[in-house]
C-alpha cells in the first residue's frame, strides 16, 4: 500500500512531478555527458600516450634511473637482441621497439635551431602511428640519414621534403658529431611547442651520430593496457639486469588531465546534487503542506509515525527511480546521437589539431547517473518526511 | 474483570492558547460511556465538543484529569505510541469525511485493515461486506471525486467500521450534507449500532440528529450542562429536544 500510495501522490500533481523529474533528467543526462566524454578522454589520452609515445612499459638498463651521466647513452642497453627476444615470448606483449632520444643542434646553411630527436625503428614506428604527415613520406627501411621534421622546425628552417639539413650533437664520448640529413618527410603531432622543436630519425641513423651500438631504452607494447602490472611482474620475473618503468610513471600529463577532470566532474556532481536535492525536497515539501488534513487522518487512522516517514521517503525512492530511469535512457540517446554526429571540438590550449567529441557509454557512468538520480531524491524527501510524521493530529485535521 | 465502561473520563480541562491569551476549552469534565451506547455530544460552535471529541479519540491530550479508554488508561502515553489504540480500538468519522483521494472506496475501506496486516483474503471479504452494508458495493472502485457527499460520508463510516472497533467517534457528521442525505447517513449509524454494538460517541448541534441518539451529551462553554444529567436515557433526551 505504501509504494502504491507514494507512485499514485507522485501522479497526483502531474504538472509538477514532471517539472521535478525534468530536473532530474537534465541532471542525469549532464552526468553521463560529461562523464561518457570524461571517459572517452581519459581513454584516449592514455591509449594515444601509450601506443604513441611512451609504450606500455619502458625497460632500461639497470641503474639508469639513479645515475647521475652526463654522457649521452653511458647507461644504455648494449645489446637488445637477448632482452627482447625473451619479452617478445610473452603472450601479452605485442611488441617492443628500441628508442634513443637525443638533442642537438640542427641548421639549413643559413640558421640554427635546437631539437629534440627520438630516434626509431622505422617499420615499428609507422605501426605505431602516432604522428600526422603533412608532407612527404614516413621514415623509409634501410635508410639511415632521412629524417621527419616537425611541422614548426620545417617552416623555421624552410624545409621541404628532399631538401638537406645538418644536424650536430655530443658523442657518447663527449666529443661533437654532425651528418647531413635528408627531408623525408613532415610531420605534426598537435603539440605546437614539440612540433616547432621535433626530429624523428632511424636509430641507426642516431647510433651513426652518437658513434654508438647502444641503445636507450626498450619499448614494450601490450594487446592490452589493463595487463601492465602482470606483464611488468612477469618480465621482472625473467630478465635481470633490467630497470621496468610502467607508463603511468611516465605520464604526468596524463594524472594532470585525469586530476583535473575529476574535480570539474565532482564540482559539477555537487551542483546537479544541490539542484536535484532543492528540487525533490520542495515537490514533496508542497506535497506535505498540500496534504497536511490528510496526514492527520491517517494518523488518527492508526498510521504510525515511522509507516508514514516510509510514505514519503517511498515518493522521494519513485521519483529518483523514474527520473533516474529516464535520465538514463535520454543521456544514453543523446549520447548515440552525439557520437553519431562527427561533432569537431577547437583544439585544446596548446594543440594545433581539434578533435571528435565522443561520448563513451560505458556501464560505470551509466550507473553512476542512476544512482546519484535516486540517491539524492531519496535523501531530499527525508527533511519533509520528517516534517509530515511530526505534526500533531489535531493540528493537521484542523488544517485549511 | 473488564467494566461495561468503554470511556472514563475524570476531571478533565483543556486550554488553547490564543494570541498571548489560553482559552480554557473544558472544565474538569467528569464522563463515562457505556458500552454500545449512541451518544450525542450536544453543544452551540465553541462548546467544547470537538475538543472532548478529540481527546476521547486520542489524538489530543488533556492539560489535567485521567482518561480511561477500554479499561487503558491512555493519559500519560505520548499521543504517538497510541497509534495502535486508535487502530484497534477506535473509528473515525469527519465532517468533511477525509477520504485518501488518491484511494478507490475499496482502497480507503481496506486501509486501516492493512494498518493491522490482516490477510488478504479475510482483508477482502471484510471490505466487501462493509461496503455492501452502506449501499456502495458497486462503487467500490470510483475515487472519492467520482462519488456524492453522501455517499463519500458512507464510505468513511465503512472505512471506520472496518476494524469492527469499539469506539466510533464522528465529528458533526452530517454537517456538510443535505437533510434527506443526512437522515439516511442517521438510519445508517443507527442500524450499525443496534447491528454491531459499537458505541457510537457523535458531536453535533443538528437537532434531528440529537433527536437519534439514546444519550445526549450537552456542553456549554466547556462544561457539561448541568441542566442534562449526563447519563440520560433517549426518552429524556427526545424529552429534552421535544
Amino acid at each position: 500500500m505504501i509504494i502504491k500510495l507514494a507512485l499514485r501522490n507522485i501522479l497526483r500533481n502531474r504538472r509538477r512531478s514532471a517539472i521535478t523529474l525534468t530536473v532530474i533528467v537534465f541532471g542525469a543526462v549532464g552526468l553521463i555527458l560529461f562523464g561518457g566524454y570524461k571517459a572517452r578522454t581519459f581513454y584516449a589520452l592514455r591509449e594515444s600516450t601509450i601506443r604513441g609515445r611512451i609504450g606500455h612499459l619502458q625497460i632500461f638498463r639497470d641503474g639508469y634511473s639513479k645515475a647521475q651521466s652526463h654522457k649521452p647513452l653511458e647507461y644504455g642497453i648494449e645489446d637488445p637482441t637477448a632482452i627482447r627476444k625473451e619479452i617478445e615470448r610473452d603472450p601479452r606483449v605485442k611488441m617492443t621497439a628500441a628508442q634513443i632520444t637525443l638533442m642537438g643542434l640542427v641548421s639549413n646553411g643559413e640558421k640554427s635551431e635546437t631539437f629534440l630527436a627520438t630516434a626509431v625503428e622505422p617499420p615499428k614506428d609507422r605501426a605505431m602511428n602516432n604522428q600526422r604527415l603533412t608532407a612527404g613520406t614516413d621514415l623509409p627501411d634501410g635508410e639511415s640519414d632521412a629524417v621527419l621534421v616537425g611541422a614548426g622546425l620545417a617552416k623555421s628552417m624552410h624545409a621541404k621534403p628532399g631538401d638537406y639539413l645538418t644536424i650536430m650533437t655530443t658523442t657518447t664520448s663527449g666529443s661533437l658529431n654532425a651528418m647531413d640529413v635528408r627531408v623525408a618527410g613532415i610531420f605534426m603531432t598537435g603539440v605546437k611547442e614539440y612540433d616547432e622543436r621535433a626530429v624523428k630519425m632511424p636509430i641507426a641513423g642516431a647510433q651513426q651520430l652518437l658513434q654508438t651500438k647502444k641503445i636507450e631504452k626498450l619499448l614494450v607494447f601490450l594487446q592490452n593496457t589493463d595487463e601492465t602490472a602482470a606483464a611488468h611482474s612477469a618480465i621482472a620475473a625473467r630478465v635481470h639486469g633490467i630497470e621496468i618503468r610502467e607508463w603511468s610513471e611516465l605520464a604526468p600529463f596524463y594524472h594532470q588531465v585525469v586530476a583535473l577532470y575529476n574535480g570539474i566532474f565532482g564540482f559539477l556532481g555537487i551542483v546537479v546534487f544541490a539542484i536535484v536535492v532543492f528540487s525533490v525536497a520542495n515537490t514533496i515539501l508542497m506535497s506535505v503542506l498540500e496534504r497536511t488534513r490528510e496526514i492527520g487522518t491517517l494518523m488518527a487512522m492508526g498510521t504510525t509515525r515511522g509507516r508514514l516517514r516510509a510514505m514519503f521517503v517511498g515518493e522521494g525512492i519513485g521519483i529518483g527511480i523514474i527520473g533516474g530511469l529516464l535520465g538514463v535512457s535520454a543521456g544514453w540517446l543523446l549520447a548515440t546521437i552525439i557520437n553519431h554526429g562527427h561533432v569537431m571540438l577547437p583544439p585544446p590550449p596548446g594543440y594545433t589539431l581539434g578533435y571528435r567529441l565522443e561520448i563513451m557509454l560505458q556501464p560505470p557512468v551509466l550507473i553512476t547517473a542512476f544512482l546519484v538520480s535516486f540517491v539524492t531524491a531519496t535523501i531530499s524527501s527525508i527533511v519533509p518526511a520528517m516534517k509530515a510524521s511530526r505534526m500533531k493530529i489535531v493540528d493537521a485535521l484542523g488544517h485549511i | 474483570m473488564p467494566s461495561n465502561d468503554v470511556i472514563t473520563l475524570k476531571s478533565v480541562s483543556k486550554s488553547y492558547p490564543l494570541g498571548r491569551l489560553r482559552v480554557q476549552a473544558l472544565h474538569a469534565i467528569d464522563l463515562t460511556i457505556a458500552r454500545g451506547e449512541l451518544i450525542a455530544l450536544a453543544g452551540p460552535s465553541g462548546s467544547g465538543k470537538t475538543t472532548l471529541l478529540n481527546l476521547i479519540g486520542c489524538i489530543d491530550k488533556p492539560d489535567q484529569g485521567r482518561i480511561v479508554i477500554d479499561d487503558a488508561d491512555v493519559t500519560a502515553i505520548p499521543l504517538h505510541r497510541l497509534a495502535s489504540l486508535r487502530r484497534d480500538t477506535l473509528g473515525f468519522i469527519f465532517q468533511t469525511f477525509n477520504l485518501i483521494p488518491v484511494l478507490t472506496a475499496y482502497e480507503n475501506v481496506e486501509y486501516p485493515l492493512l494498518l493491522q496486516n490482516m490477510p488478504r483474503r479475510d482483508r477482502d471479504l471484510r471490505v466487501r461486506r462493509w461496503l455492501a452494508q452502506v449501499g456502495l458495493a458497486d462503487q467500490a472502485k470510483q475515487r472519492p471525486d467520482q462519488l456524492s457527499g453522501g455517499q463519500r460520508q458512507r464510505v468513511a463510516i465503512a472505512r471506520a467500521m472496518v476494524t469492527e472497533p469499539k469506539l466510533v467517534l464522528a465529528d458533526e457528521p452530517t454537517a456538510n450534507l443535505d437533510s434527506e442525505t443526512a437522515a439516511h447517513i442517521l438510519d445508517l449509524l443507527a442500524e450499525i449500532n443496534t447491528a454491531t454494538n459499537c458505541t457510537f460517541v457523535f458531536s453535533t448541534h443538528d437537532p434531528s440528529l440529537i433527536a437519534r441518539a439514546e444519550r445526549v451529551v450537552r456542553i456549554r462553554d466547556g462544561r457539561l450542562d448541568d441542566r442534562q444529567p449526563a447519563t440520560a436515557s433517549r426518552q429524556q433526551a427526545e424529552l429534552l429536544t421535544a
